[in-house]
């Protein structure tokens, strides 16, 4: 390594490095808050595991810290994901129940609600029939065995897993997660048979009910274990080579981290994980900043991910769909729509204007790149209305002011037969109602103010969208982090280590069984806590709670909430019960009291809490209006163009106040302030902005 | 504006953005409320297999955005005759069920449907419409729908439009009334209440954009997306459909209570993109529950679906209704009757109105239509249990769907948004087991593009007795091919397969009493093929073999197809060679044989 190292012994970091699909982002921090390094840097989807090294010595560099001064090293990691979009799994076989092989193919036997049916085609299974195997055996939804398992049959599908050239296989038998032992017995003969195969179980990777479900979450975990196994023994292989002995932690689709080891069994649970990374930042960020109720948009080149934040906690799911399929395990409540810097505008031959989700993506990119792209995209759009500046990454890159403008004249000015100012006017404006929409499905429909969140705009693109979308959305104000370009590296330092156990345990109306609850309980609790001793997670650092999944009877779909801590008996239940019909009230609208409510499943979330790095402090203002560096002319509104002030967000100060319509500029993204609104700086440099008078 | 936009009524450019903004709103709109219902009703029917609807009207009550459910008629107009425009108040509800009343537009009488007007700058602006398919609404049997009714007051209770809330007030009375009549009234109450929910917040919703936009934007806005839609169906129309005649007839098991058939007899006529669409030949109407009111934007909306399938930003709409001339029926026919005519099974009839299309359509254009879908499958079992209550086990099953011009049909699919029951659901649900549920090899029939397959799903029972109701249509008649495809293989119904006391029960009966242990084997059709199967590529061929939808056998006797001796590849030359010595079908439609439409249409419907 070139220059000094800074051999403070106090002097502790982490590193915190997030690869996505074209950038990596690089974060190191010190324990005191002293030093906080950003760095963006080409990925290498080829090879992921060299992009990973590089961004490791490059953070290492940005803070002069050497090896042995590293505490933890943080990975965000799109590795899971592109195999499962991509159907880029490891040949994998599945083993089910007789008379259950075509559970895949046949799943839910649904077309889509917004789907034409006459056009429809069922998407391709991330394993095909002819890859499923049956076994006879049937065990019953209590559990009791009704016909023992034939392990004569394991022998036989053994040889044809090694005919076929598998390299990994799923388990998934019915009702298996009310009694796992078949499962079990056929994974320990298929492992003496064959010891170099992946085996997935369903009741170790979701032992829950729906047996297209399971059989899907258990499918793709199998397929990717083989390649995320090697890619996470790689990098550990990697930081031993330089010396760097610290632990490292992968990102999760739930918001927490896990060891590499658990990476390599439970895939599936990184499948999401991308936005997850920026969705934690963004909740980290706004406690600090001192908002716990937020919704959360990431706006990047092709799609906008969007959350919701209560109290300071992200929303959770079990009903997220990869290609239309379900993908049933917890997963951070995000909804993606096809609406990115990189969409695509144009004008349909039936006249209608569309903004997305088609995109130019980075390659060949908005016609402002000047990489061969030559449809008008979001991009080009806030290019010629001067909301962007034409020098991006501080000059690094040069946008053609010349090519969006033309882009954008032949493709909708022209047709439209209007100014490319009020086309390009009406591109932002559509994007933006396609993001206000969205916005509102995730609050309102679910019986929430918006003016009791804070809007919270991220990614490359969402500072210059937010204080319009704020603004739709009548949100209680906006909040633009102070490195919104690079908040998923960001978010990856604030997480934890999380794992979610679950089963199911039908618990009839009126016949609940307190004593099973209690042993059911108590059976993932030990689970859980043997997982945390592995990752030895101190007993006071540890934070495990209950929750039930609860249905009126009859229901096909259930809500989680928590359990209260203490005795399994009538009173705590009744509390959870109550608490169910609250939310089925809040989320719902209703809520029948009166009526018979079954436990389906149990939960146990296991937290086991790192420290967490607050973000650097930056120094007081002592003038209150900070100087704008330049004045830039800006389109805000149909009535033209208007000589704006324009400030640097690396020369903002504590208690700084700007007042709209004004820009401020950054490295990773540009921050657009309307007219009626003002923004403050918090200690932390993050942006609020607020309506002035409200 | 540009040549582009001649025609339309919004002119400046500005508008035009407007408008798509308004667009977005009212399609977020309809997501909102589905979104609402589909998490607050109750009753599995709607939750679990999500069987509802939703739309926004313009105050003629023509549907502006919807689901693309083609069961979609002018709900409005029966409200109209009792409660004109002018005595609705802000806050008002509407709610009924009745079929014949409504001409139609609501289909049989568990779809409950609810209207709320809109209002914005002191004038009705919209309405947001909803329905869903409740549990059970009374009638002879739990489930209210029973294959052997023979009158529409054994369907359940019939609600004549009434205002159920009025200026925000609800009619507490007529509930009472209406659940009394349930027996599962606790479900029933749940499904209103979300309806009603999705529609309070549709309304609240269109009335935000009319403040945001002003009414006026949003009247042109409505206008404006019936009219995109219409435009592009007719220059779909005008580019593929030459002037001509073309008459197709598709037939249907039998009315279940009897064991006539019955068809459905379409001549499609187009002059110059005018296209009209003449069902009077069809046979009369039946004593069972098949009969089905078609509203006569049904086979519009089916058309318009179709033939836009490709086309970016078109929902469905009144714009399909205004694109098409004329719909005509007989009065006393299957798809006119007169009541009280049962129609609880009435997508048996909408089913073959839609291959209907599909036949006049292929003849019009050369074969590109798809080959015809079997209907989806329902079973009833309803039981004593031990403490006395009444068990309902009601399992929508999926079929297979017709192959397409550019793909296979679907295999095992049930109809738009409706899911099945997962197993470990059912059995828990239900008290019965299911022992196995696979894909019923070979029903799809054979093609370039082949037919979906249907299912098997094996049923053992589990209470001392229990009556089973069963329908399955697409068993006497299989789902034709189109093109030279092969038609679909046919349902049956088993009690206790392979054993000595295995027999078969009718596919389109009731009232089969079954006991504890016996074993209900349902095999439900498969759609038509496409195209001639000696074209399909032998690789995909063999992939369907080896994934169970065909059989070793038909690999070769349907396809050509040739394996090598271990039966692990194709012979690529033996099958070439092979295929160049078999006959090629030389008529349109096949249904076990080949044929043209022309020689399926010799029987006269009876009067």
């Amino acid at each position: 390594m070139n220059g000094a190292i800074n051999f403070d012994p106090d002097m502790r970091f982490s590193i915190a490095i997030d690869i996505g699909g074209t950038f990596t982002d690089v974060v190191i921090a010190d324990s005191n808050g002293k030093i906080f390094k950003i760095a963006k840097t080409a990925s290498t989807p080829e090879n992921p595991s060299e992009g990973f090294v590089h961004a490791v010595k490059m953070a290492m560099k940005l803070a002069n810290a050497n090896a042995k001064s590293i505490d933890v090293v943080l990975h965000g990691s799109t590795v899971a994901t592109n195999a499962i979009l991509e159907g880029k799994g490891a040949r994998t076989a599945l083993i089910t129940t007789k008379g259950f092989r075509h559970v895949l193919q046949i799943g839910r036997a649904e077309i889509p609600r917004e789907s034409n049916l006459y056009g429809w085609v069922k998407p391709r299974r991330p394993i095909y029939t002819r890859d499923i195997f049956e076994v006879p055996e049937r065990i019953r939804y209590d559990g009791i065995v009704d016909i023992k398992l034939d392990l004569l049959v394991v022998d036989q599908i053994a040889k044809s897993l090694t005919e076929g050239k598998y390299e990994a296989v799923a388990i998934v038998l019915l009702h298996s997660y009310s009694n796992p032992e078949h499962e079990i017995q056929i994974a320990e003969k298929l492992s003496k048979l064959l010891p170099n195969i992946e085996i997935s179980i369903s009741s170790e990777v979701l032992p829950v009910f729906r047996e297209y479900e399971r059989a899907m979450v258990t499918v793709i975990n199998a397929s990717v274990q083989p390649l995320v196994g090697r890619y996470v023994r790689q990098l550990s292989k990697e930081l031993s080579g330089l010396d760097v002995n610290c632990p490292l932690f992968i990102m999760k689709s739930n918001g927490g981290v896990f060891p590499p080891k658990e990476a390599a069994r439970s895939g599936v649970y990184m499948a999401l994980s991308g936005p997850a990374a920026g969705m934690n930042g963004a909740a980290y960020l706004g406690k600090m900043a001192g908002f716990e109720n937020l919704i959360t948009i990431d706006m990047g080149g092709t799609s906008a991910d969007i959350a919701l934040i209560r109290d300071g906690n992200l929303q959770m799911s079990t009903a997220a769909r990869i290609n239309e399929q379900p993908l049933a395990i917890p997963i951070i409540d995000i909804h993606t729509i096809g609406a990115g810097g990189g969409s695509i505008a144009s004008i349909a031959p039936n006249g209608a204007i569309l903004v997305g989700p088609t995109s130019a993506g980075a390659n060949p990119g908005p016609a402002a790149y000047g990489l061969g792209g030559k449809l008008p995209t979001v991009t080009d759009a806030n290019l010629v209305l001067g909301r962007i500046p034409a020098n991006l990454l501080d000059g690094q890159v040069t946008l053609d002011v010349e090519a969006a403008h033309s882009a954008i004249y032949d493709h909708i000015a022209k047709p439209l037969g209007t100014t490319v100012v009020e086309a390009a006017l009406g591109v932002i404006s559509i994007v933006n109602e396609t993001m206000h929409n969205a916005l509102k499905l995730m609050s309102v429909e679910r019986g929430l103010d918006p003016s009791d969140f804070l809007l919270s705009a991220f990614g490359g693109a969402g500072p210059v969208h937010g204080a319009e979308l704020m603004r739709l959305l009548s949100a209680g104000g906006l909040l633009v982090p102070r490195y919104p370009g690079i908040l998923c590296a960001n978010g990856l330092l604030a997480t934890d280590l999380r794992y979610d156990f679950v089963v199911t345990r039908f618990q009839r109306a009126g016949m609940f069984n307190y004593l099973e609850m209690s042993k059911v309980f108590k059976e993932l609790l030990i689970k859980a806590d043997s997982r945390l001793d592995l990752d030895n997670v101190p007993v006071d650092r540890r934070a495990l709670s209950r929750f039930v999944d609860i249905r009126y009877a009859g229901q096909g779909t259930e809500l989680i909430v928590g359990f209260p801590d203490g005795e399994v008996n009538a009173s705590t239940t009744a509390s959870a019960v109550e608490a169910f019909h609250d939310l089925h009230q809040e989320l719902y609208t209703f809520a029948d009291r009166g009526a018979a409510v079954e436990i389906v499943n149990f939960r146990i979330q296991a937290i086991g809490l790192r420290d967490h790095l607050s973000p650097p402090v930056i120094g007081v203002t002592n003038k209150k209006s900070p100087e704008p560096t330049s004045t830039r002319s800006v389109v805000i509104d149909n009535s033209g163009p208007r000589l704006i002030n324009v400030y640097r967000r690396d020369d903002l100060l504590v208690q700084d106040i700007i007042l709209g319509p004004a820009i401020v500029d950054q490295l990773d993204s540009t921050t657009f302030i309307l007219d009626g609104q003002k923004a403050d700086v918090d200690k932390y440099g993050n942006l609020i902005i607020k309506e002035v008078g409200l | 504006m540009t040549e582009l936009f001649k025609d339309s009524s919004i002119k400046s450019a500005r508008e035009r953005i407007i408008f798509e903004l308004i667009k977005g709103g009212l399609t977020a709109t309809r997501r909102e409320m589905e979104a609402l219902i589909s998490r607050t009703s109750m009753s599995p029917f709607i939750r679990e297999k999500k069987d509802f609807f939703t739309a926004i009207l313009n105050p003629l009550g023509e549907l502006v955005v919807s689901t693309s459910l083609t069961l979609a008629g002018n709900l409005l107009d029966s409200i109209l005759e009792t409660y004109p425009l002018e005595v609705m108040e802000d806050g008002d509800l509407y709610w009924f069920n009745d079929p014949y009343s409504s001409k139609g537009a609501v289909s049989h009488l568990p779809d409950m449907v609810f209207i709320m007007p809109a209002f914005s700058e002191g004038r009705l602006i919209a309405f947001v419409e909803c329905w869903g398919h409740l549990w059970d609404i009374g009638g002879s049997v739990p489930g209210s729908i029973s294959p052997s009714a023979t009158s529409v007051f054994q369907e359940g209770i019939m609600i004549p439009p009434v205002r159920v809330i009025r200026a925000g007030v609800r009619n507490e009375e007529v509930f009472r009334i209406f659940s009394q009549n349930s027996r599962f009234p606790k479900l029933l109450e749940g499904d209103l209440n979300s309806l009603m929910a999705a529609c309070q917040l549709g309304k609240k919703r269109v009335e935000e954009l009319a403040l945001r936009h002003t009414a006026v934007a949003i009247e042109l806005a409505f206008e404006e997306i019936i009219v995109q839609t219409e435009m592009a169906f007719r220059s779909e129309i005008l580019s593929r459909i030459p002037n001509g005649q073309w008459s197709f007839r598709d037939r249907i098991d039998s009315d279940a209570v009897s064991t006539q058939p019955y068809f459905i007899d379409l001549t499609m006529v187009n002059k110059d993109g005018d296209l009209s669409l003449d069902f009077t030949q069809t046979e009369k109407q039946a004593n069972g529950p098949i009969n089905f009111i078609m509203h006569d934007s049904v086979p519009k909306f089916m058309l318009g679906l179709f033939m836009t399938q490709n086309i970016t930003g078109i929902g469905m709409n009144a714009g399909f209704q205004r694109a098409i001339k004329a719909v005509t029926t007989r009065k006393g026919s299957l798809l006119n009757p007169n009541s009280p005519a049962p129609l609880g099974l009435r997508s048996h009839s909408m089913f073959r109105v839609n291959s209907s299309l599909f036949g006049v359509l292929a003849q019009a254009t050369g074969g590109f239509a798809s080959a015809a879908s079997s209907v989806y499958v329902l079973y009833y079992l309803r039981g004593k249990l031990p403490s006395g209550g009444e068990e309902l086990c009601i399992e929508g099953l999926s079929v297979g769907y017709g192959a397409r011009s550019f793909a296979d049909g679907l295999d095992a699919v049930y109809y738009v948004a409706q899911e099945n029951y997962p197993v470990e659901f059912a059995e828990i649900q239900f008290g019965v087991t299911i022992e196995s549920f696979s894909i019923h090899e070979d029903s799809g029939g054979a093609g370039r593009y082949r037919g979906g397959c249907g299912i098997i799903r094996d049923i053992r029972v589990h209470l001392d007795e229990m009556v089973l109701g069963i329908r399955i249509d697409n068993c006497r008649y299989p789902a034709f091919g189109v093109s030279g495809g092969l038609s679909g293989s046919p349902g049956r119904v088993i009690l206790n397969p392979e054993t000595s006391a295995s027999r078969e029960i009718k596919t389109l009966s009731d009232g089969n009493i079954v006991k504890r242990g016996d074993l209900i084997r349902i095999i439900t059709p498969g759609g038509g093929g496409w195209g001639c199967p000696y074209d399909r590529p032998p690789v995909q061929v063999f992939e369907d073999f080896l994934d169970g939808n065909i059989s070793e056998q038909s690999v070769f006797t349907e396809y050509g197809v040739v394996l090598t001796n271990n039966k692990k590849e194709v012979d690529v030359d033996k099958t070439s060679s092979h295929r160049k010595t078999l006959k090629r079908p030389t008529k349109m439609f096949n249904r076990k044989i080949q044929y043209d439409a022309e020689d399926d249409r010799d029987d006269k419907y009876q009067v």
